[in-house]
């Protein structure tokens, strides 16, 4: 080992300069704190033991002569060991029978308050229930003072009508639009004509935007965290720390954001994904969470009740609001690779993959009370894959398999049907490889692309009623690798984005027929407004760094604008809530829809010719404007004519005047 | 309308001109061979041989009897338009990216990458555009300019005191636009610059030429024909035609069909 005073005369440069000095100057203050600088390290400084803090007082303990005492010890001993290790403990004595209550000593504050947390309430028989106190926690109660003054009052914050773009007297649509690569986020009603700017900021977001489920908030990412934005005016309305957040996800019925950020995760104090309550901004729960790979990892039911998430063997369900396990444990499931939330009722479909002699099977399970509804077996399966329809009315499996003596894989969709008593399965054996799978939203059709580049086709099938599922067209020979349902049914977009070069179909299935075929070059995203009536496609700068636009076309194929955006990045339509209208003025609507669309019609008119009386007054003034230029620039040009021949030798001047030498201009 | 496609380059064009009464248009490219063609037909002329690198620019006086061109062979060249014989050589220190003639044929004028230690008394600057100018031509009678730029416009200014006329928007850059001697239009082309295009559409003949109207600032027509990028685009002096060179080393002359000058936007 080298000796380390020769170090300084060893160290030298090579132009034998003197070595610079490293130390602070004279009067150098440290102006970062040891805490910042080593916050982490201090965290595991060892405390002062206080003593009374790692105490507990545990009351309602049978009350037990001497002969008992030591069992009495030895049972206590096994329940409360479990949070830590118990350094002392003093059973109170009166009149030869222990008082009733006892205290214990943990060797650290943080094991008396696990075993706080998880004790208390603890069941030991018929007439004993402990009740688990922090010493400290008495001192506390105890001096509460006799004058209860009322918490302070904060000041209510209105943020105006939350719905209020649902109240466009033309009905358009938002959408929210990330371009220059980024720095700058606007929102745009949707109008024929062209996009009409509602707000735009620079530096809105970090990253991307979000809107919630219902489309009440829009949610931008930062360093520190998430805002939510939303009123007439985007107005901040809340804002959740949690640094260096990637992801987030909300619960369907907006109660409730949860946030992941691979930075915060400690051991003692989950950071990892945090649930948040939107209205409060309270942190109402926080995870660990190993990988984010398949997010969101918690699922939502659908009314909001409950959440899960799935680790290693386990799957475990929680109750909102308590955050708290549902029946305060987990459920043990060997193998479990995917479930999902049926989008309808409180129902998961899991599956487990074969174990040894027990088949695959795909499970359905009613919650909160646990029942297995439906339980469906399958043989030699390679892989599955859960869909649900918008409603909950189908679940299809996708089930990759190898038949017994076959080398290939062959796909199975089996579709599991709701609705009907005992949840009956078909299935739909499919000969080739798939490559994208749909269910129509509010119907009761699926489509399906199948086959491999260059040859692929697309198959429409029909959950009919009688227990069939029957095959309406196939189209063979598509240039497409995804399909988009419209939110409201019967129509769909088929897309071949990216490396298929922004090919598009617009199909009707209520016939199956091809309404349009049209294409957007290198387009990369497919997005339908939430009514059905328009689709964007768009090419992002994410994907694409050339042409960067969103398109709009109606969901009949006809192109209606090309908006292009310096950097376009990504385009997302406000989704709408549920409608408030009864399923009976529903029907009376669509009953006088002739009556209404009269209306419309008109007023599309009146707008049209608006506009294009606009353009040409536009128009109008415009010409005159350069007419009255060129006029002003001919007159000039006229003037100086003569010069121009003196140039080219045509004019001379001489004595004062001009003479022309030969006519040449 | 009918094209005369013109192959008389290896390399891509870099400009076209056509002389003052319009039936010879001469063109250069990268490869370091200048040609000129009767614009009729389509047939050539002759070539004027001795460059030595790529050409950039090519002009011919006013009386059709010289013709100038900057190479980057760090030279400026004058030729005998009829003969094809080279009458005079200038020696620059680097390229010369543009030249040309004055009104009255006498002076000519060159400009080269590096500075070249001249003073010229500065009349007017604008800047208007936001990236690099790549073209700027005059109309026939010389009152207007129109410039074209990277930023994906090309501006129309009254060339006495650059006072920004019109602006004409494009989602690509533009190389090149040329001003119609008769009608209120002005044609533009462009597109992806070669070096950055990674993925092209694989539809031939995509790169267009694009007309907008002078007044209104709107597109009202695209011509598809070259295989790559427009480098240059000129109006013949009559306005009846119109010609362009693109980065395939093609020129396209196009003669515009009857409709074109009935043509009105509704206003």
């Amino acid at each position: 080992m080298r000796d380390t005073d020769n170090m300084e005369a060893e160290m030298e440069y090579d132009d034998g300069e003197e070595e610079p000095s490293f130390s602070d100057p004279e009067d150098f203050v440290d102006d970062i704190s040891d805490q910042e600088l080593l916050g982490d390290v201090l965290r595991d400084k060892p405390q002062e033991a206080d003593g009374i803090d790692s105490v507990v007082v545990v009351d309602n303990v049978p009350q037990v002569g001497p002969d008992r005492l030591e069992k009495l010890k030895n049972v206590i001993q096994k329940i409360f060991s479990k949070f830590g290790k118990i350094t002392n403990d003093f059973y109170p004595v009166a009149d030869g029978k222990t008082k009733g209550y006892i205290f214990l000593e943990y060797s650290a504050p943080s094991h008396a308050q696990e075993a706080v947390k998880n004790a208390d309430g603890y069941k030991l028989d018929k007439q004993h229930t402990f009740r688990v106190n922090l010493f400290t926690d008495f001192d506390k109660y105890m001096s509460i003072s006799d004058e209860w003054e009322a918490p302070e009052k904060q000041p209510f914050k209105d943020f105006g009508n939350l719905r209020h773009w649902m109240e466009d007297s033309d009905c358009r649509d938002q959408y929210s639009v990330i371009y220059d690569s980024g720095e700058r986020t606007g929102i745009f009603a949707n109008d024929v004509k062209e996009p009409i700017e509602v707000e735009e900021r620079a530096r809105w977001t970090e990253t991307y935007v979000r809107w919630s489920p219902k489309g009440t908030y829009l949610a931008t990412f930062h360093q520190r965290g998430i805002a939510l934005w939303g009123g007439e005016k985007f107005k901040q309305i809340q804002r959740f720390s949690h640094q260096g957040v990637q992801l987030i996800d909300f619960s369907p019925c907006e109660r409730y954001v949860v946030t992941f950020s691979p930075l915060m995760d400690t051991k003692d104090d989950p950071q990892a994904i945090i649930i948040w309550d939107v209205l409060t901004g309270q942190k109402k729960r926080g995870f660990h969470c190993e990988s984010s790979a398949h997010w969101p990892i918690f699922k939502w039911s659908p009314d909001g009740k409950f959440f899960a998430r799935m680790t290693q063997d386990t799957l475990s369900i929680y109750e909102t609001p308590s955050m708290g396990l549902l029946d305060k444990k987990s459920l043990k499931i060997n193998g479990i690779k995917d479930f999902s939330w049926s989008p309808g009722d409180n129902i998961i479909a899991f599956w487990v993959p074969e174990d040894k002699d027990i088949p695959a099977r795909v499970t359905l399970m009613q919650l909160p009370s646990r029942n297995e509804i439906r339980v469906r077996n399958l043989f030699n399966v390679v892989d599955c894959k859960l869909h649900w329809q918008k409603n909950g009315d189908y679940l299809c499996v996708k089930v990759d398999r190898t038949p017994k003596g076959t080398q290939g894989v062959v796909t199975n969709f089996e579709i599991f049907r709701m609705r009907e008593k005992q949840v009956p399965v078909d299935v739909v054996e499919m000969k080739e490889g798939i490559i994208a799978f749909a269910w129509e939203p509010n119907g009761s059709k699926f489509a399906v692309l199948h086959g491999e580049s260059p040859r692929i086709n697309v198959s429409f099938y029909h959950v009919k009623n009688n227990g069939k599922i029957d095959l309406i067209k196939m189209f063979d020979k598509q240039q497409a690798n995804s399909i988009f349902w419209s939110p409201q049914g019967q129509f769909l977009v088929l897309a071949g984005l990216r490396s298929m070069n922004g090919a598009l179909a617009f199909v009707d299935t209520s016939d199956c027929t091809m309404m349009n075929i049209a294409e957007h070059y290198m387009a990369s995203d497919v997005e339908w407004d939430p009514t059905g009536r328009y689709v964007v496609t768009s090419v992002s700068w994410w994907s694409h760094k050339v042409d960067n636009a969103f398109w709009l076309w109606t969901f009949q194929g006809r192109l209606l604008q090309k908006n292009n955006k310096e950097r376009f990045c990504q385009l997302l339509w406000r989704p709408r809530p549920p409608s408030l209208l009864t399923q009976e003025q529903i029907k009376l609507i669509k009953k006088d829809l002739k009556k209404y669309s009269k209306i419309f019609e008109q007023k599309d008119r009146l707008s049209q010719s608006k506009a294009s009386k606009e353009l040409v007054d536009k128009r109008r003034t415009m010409m005159e404007d350069y007419r009255k230029y060129r006029e002003r620039a001919m007159d000039m040009y006229n003037e100086q004519r003569p010069l121009r021949l003196e140039l080219r030798g045509v004019f001379v001047f001489s004595g004062g005047v001009w003479t022309i030498i030969g006519e040449k201009n | 309308m009918r094209p005369i496609l013109l192959q008389g380059h290896e390399r891509s064009i870099t400009q076209i001109k056509y002389n003052r009464e319009g039936d010879l248009l001469f063109s250069v490219a990268k490869d370091p061979i200048a040609n000129v063609w009767y614009s009729v037909n389509g047939e050539r002329l002759g070539t004027y041989n001795g460059h030595t690198g790529a050409v950039w620019c090519v002009d011919v006086d006013w009386d059709t009897k010289n013709v100038l061109t900057g190479s980057a062979d760090n030279s400026c060249r004058l030729w005998d338009c009829e003969t094809g014989k080279q009458l005079a050589l200038v020696e620059t220190n680097s390229a010369v990216r543009t030249c040309g003639f004055d009104f009255s044929g006498n002076i000519i004028m060159f400009s080269t990458d590096k500075q070249m230690g001249y003073q010229w008394e500065i009349l007017k600057v604008a800047k208007e555009h936001t990236k690099q100018i790549n073209d700027i031509q005059s109309s026939v009678d010389l009152t207007m300019v129109i410039s074209a730029s990277k930023d994906c416009t090309a501006k129309l200014f009254d060339s006495t005191n650059l006072e920004h006329i019109k602006t004409f928007k494009t989602e690509r850059p533009v190389n090149s636009a040329a001003i119609s001697p008769i009608m209120d239009h002005v044609v533009m082309g462009g597109g992806q610059e070669a070096m950055e295009v990674t993925t092209t559409s694989t539809r031939i003949g995509k790169f267009e030429a694009r007309f907008f109207h002078a007044a209104y600032e709107e597109e009202f027509g695209r011509v598809k024909g070259h295989f790559g990028p427009i480098n240059c685009v000129a109006f013949h002096p009559d306005g009846k035609s119109y010609s362009s060179g693109g980065e395939d080393g093609y020129v396209r002359i196009h003669y515009f069909d009857p409709q074109y000058f009935d043509f009105e936007l509704e206003a």
